[in-house]
């Protein structure tokens, strides 16, 4: 220990007056450096809390003297420290809208024709595989389920095609439980493949609800990059372009770096006393409807109010994107437009969608 | 604490790269600084989907480097490389006069070689197997080229899909492949077919493997014995057409598809691109490979150009970047995003070192007088090694700024 004292000894006196500090990892007696460092862990706490403490005062004068409160700090995270990346879109690329109006799903969305899905699975499939396609088709408008046989995909493509099916869902089940996803664009739409997981299905969804036929809304968010442009139009081009807002369904999927979670939800818009809604809504999960009853909380008004509740049906999952495939599904003659590679991953803040 | 900076490029010398892409448009990448990144300093033509470009092949003519780009309608533009001007076009539709083009359906018959000849003549082939070659008449130096306007075209094959054409070094010969399409070598003076290639044997399991080339360069510029393939089944082949019918080497590469063949001037080596993003060069003598080029190339490359006397290599392809490698140490030295899919690159040689990092902008702009040319400097390599002067660099640099600064504000309305 002595060694080691003296360095940080040599440190200490270099700072001046102040106590000589010792870094706890350098401790070898195990009690004294556990003591030493829970003791400088319960500093820190303190010190965070008169912090916080100090914080809102200044913010409660502020907003007491009507003044401007002092600005929020932005915790640092790996999203807004993001690498910067020159693929992300600009709003005046003209590149970009040319390209967008060129690519693939185009005539889906200017509306010529309308989505019509094909579903099938892998060669085996069992137990939560069938199950969760059961699910999809109640998430995804005019979609079919065929049966896989021994086809092969190719076949299944062409025949796809005749029937003038603009996407075909693969869903591959391993061990049984479905881990990837195989989007493929029609008639000659690019190839998505997804690496599925942390599936849950409806019933296991506590308090869910039970989705209509409506076709949904369809919230993209996050997708920013060229690649994740292209990701994003094609996912929406699952779902038709004309949502019945009556229905009042929401699917979603939020990119979060490089994640796509997928969530489906069935908001309902309820006007009542605010002793009810505010204790209500209190058990909700969701951040959006606790964040709104905060707000009706805060009028304190005796009015009748209009408040939100989200009630989530439907499976929920988590994509991630492996490859882009230009063209129809071909493993052996393809070409890639993107492909994951791992010489790709050597910064935890490079994002690609 | 997280990196705010980006990884530093080592950069690439200054030389001058074109690109073609699925909006039909001409990209100029200009690398201007000694060591610095290059940049896109032009861009010719409106994006149009419609007019997609879907080959293009640079040559020197009176020493000014022109361009053919070959767009999805059924047209061969010639522009000029320095301005952008187009100095002759021709439909693939004229050429079928003779009657065996007249029937040409544009849509489902792409145009997937094309080359332009140094005696200002064009060879291009369609996907069906068309093949036409005829001269044209460059508007801007109307005194030297014979509009000799007799196309010949011939048919390259009776059935399956050409998929790539290569002409040899001295411009006698061509050579073309595809699926279903076995390696042919074509005489261009007398359009006879001179030399065809066997498939392959059956595999040790009796298996035989459909033929499907998707690229194809000759070895060597001066010799065109030697014609290195790649096939759909990621097998880079080597025929020797004076050895035998078959292939004399033959060995896999990696499991995406052979998308380009590209040669190296010493004359052994190729370079080897793939649908997945790979790249590799691979000496011909041995069929070993040398080594790969890793730098996160995520999409199938479409195109490698070498530099003929730099030690620089450029590939494009679907994720949309251009990039620039070193030959030697096989590094990425830079990497510029120019947006769409790209289809095509080329190296622009006669755009030296002295032109580029000095009056930047004067050969672009004003083009350069036919008495001085500037294929001059490609014979004289002594003018490559020659560096201006520090005060005159740094003057070119805050021009070279401005200049940029200008194009950026040109494009961005």
């Amino acid at each position: 220990m002595g060694n080691k004292r003296k360095d940080d000894a040599d440190e200490g006196a270099k700072e001046g007056s102040k106590k000589r500090k010792v870094a706890p990892s350098m401790i070898k007696n195990k009690v004294k450096r556990s003591i030493v460092y829970a003791k400088l862990k319960h500093e820190k706490k303190v010190e965070k809390r008169k912090k916080a403490k100090a914080r809102e005062v200044a913010e409660k004068r502020a907003l007491e003297l009507g003044e401007e409160p002092p600005a929020r700090k932005i915790p640092r995270t790996i999203e807004n420290t993001r690498e910067f990346d020159e693929t992300v879109c600009k709003p005046d690329d003209d590149e970009l809208f040319v390209g967008i109006d060129a690519d693939e799903f185009s005539p889906l969305f200017k509306r010529e024709y309308t989505s019509k899905i094909l579903i099938t699975t892998s060669r085996f499939h069992s137990t939560r595989g069938p199950a969760f396609i059961a699910e999809l088709l109640s998430v995804i408008p005019n979609a079919h389920f065929y049966k896989r046989g021994t086809y092969e995909l190719k076949k299944i493509v062409e025949y796809a095609r005749n029937k003038d099916f603009t996407s075909i869902i693969v869903v591959h089940t391993n061990r049984r439980e479905p881990d990837a996803l195989v989007i493929i664009g029609l008639p000659d739409g690019p190839t998505a493949h997804f690496k599925l997981s942390r599936l849950v299905l409806r019933k296991d969804i506590k308090k869910h609800g039970n989705p209509t036929t409506h076709y949904p809304e369809l919230v993209l968010n996050n997708f920013t990059t060229r690649l994740g442009h292209r990701i994003g139009r094609m996912i929406a081009s699952l779902f038709p372009q004309d949502p019945n807002f009556v229905g009042r369904r929401v699917v979603t999927f939020h990119n979060q770096r490089d994640f796509i979670f997928f969530r489906h939800h069935r908001y309902i818009f309820e006007t009542k006393e605010i002793k009810e809604s505010s204790s209500k809504t209190k058990t909700e999960k969701d951040e959006k409807s606790s964040s709104k009853s905060k707000t009706v909380k805060d009028k304190k008004s005796s009015q009748e109010n209009v408040i939100v509740r989200l009630q989530e049906c439907g499976p929920r999952f988590t994509l991630k994107l492996i490859s882009l495939q230009h063209g129809t599904f071909d493993t052996k003659g393809g070409e890639y437009e993107w492909v994951h590679k791992p010489e790709m991953d050597t910064s935890r803040r490079r994002f690609f969608l | 604490m997280p990196r705010t900076s980006a990884v530093e490029s080592p950069g690439c010398p200054p030389l001058r790269a074109l690109s073609t892409d699925v909006l039909g448009l001409v990209k100029v990448v200009e690398g201007r600084a000694e060591r610095g990144a290059p940049q896109v300093v032009e861009r010719w033509g409106e994006p149009d989907p419609r007019l997609s470009v879907l080959a293009s092949s640079l040559s020197i003519h009176n020493s000014k480097p022109i361009l053919a780009v070959a767009r999805k309608t059924g047209k061969i533009e010639v522009l000029d490389a320095y301005n952008g001007k187009e100095c002759a076009s021709t439909e693939v539709g004229e050429c079928g006069t003779l009657g065996k083009l007249s029937d040409l359906k544009l849509e489902s018959d792409p145009i997937v070689g094309l080359h332009l000849f140094r005696s200002s003549a064009l060879l291009f082939c369609t996907e069906n197997g068309n093949s036409c070659l005829r001269s044209i008449k460059i508007s801007d130096a109307a005194m030297d080229s014979t509009p000799s306007d007799t196309p010949s075209s011939w048919r390259v094959c009776g059935s399956g899909k050409v998929a790539c054409c290569s002409v040899d070094g001295n411009e006698k010969y061509a050579v073309y492949g595809g699926k279903g399409v076995e390696l042919g070598v074509w005489d261009l003076e007398t359009c006879n077919k001179m030399w065809t290639a066997k498939a392959p044997r059956r595999n040790s399991i009796g298996l035989f493997t459909p033929t499907w080339f998707t690229a194809v360069t000759f070895l060597n510029d001066e010799d065109h014995h030697k014609i290195v393939t790649g096939t759909n089944q990621h097998q880079v082949r080597l025929y020797d057409i004076s050895a035998q019918r078959r292939p004399v080497i033959a060995f896999d590469f990696r499991e995406s598809p052979i998308k380009v063949v590209t040669k190296d001037p010493d004359g052994h080596t190729v370079y080897i691109g793939t649908g997945s993003g790979d790249i590799a060069n691979f000496d011909m003598r041995t069929g070993k490979s040398v080594g790969s080029f890793n730098g996160k190339c995520s999409g199938s490359i479409k195109s490698i150009a070498r530099h003929p006397e730099l030690p620089v290599l450029t590939s494009c392809g679907l994720d949309g970047y251009m990039r620039f490698w070193d030959v030697k140490t096989r590094q990425l030295l830079s990497a510029v995003f120019l947006k769409q899919h790209l289809t095509s690159v080329v190296i622009d040689a006669t755009a030296t070192r002295e032109s580029l990092v000095n009056a930047g902008g004067e050969i672009t702009t004003a083009g350069v007088p036919c008495d001085a040319p500037v294929g001059d400097h490609t014979n004289n390599p002594s003018s490559l090694e020659r560096k201006p002067s520090k005060v005159k660099r740094q003057q070119h640099h805050d021009h070279e700024g401005k200049r940029i600064k200008l194009r950026r504000q040109e494009i961005a309305t």
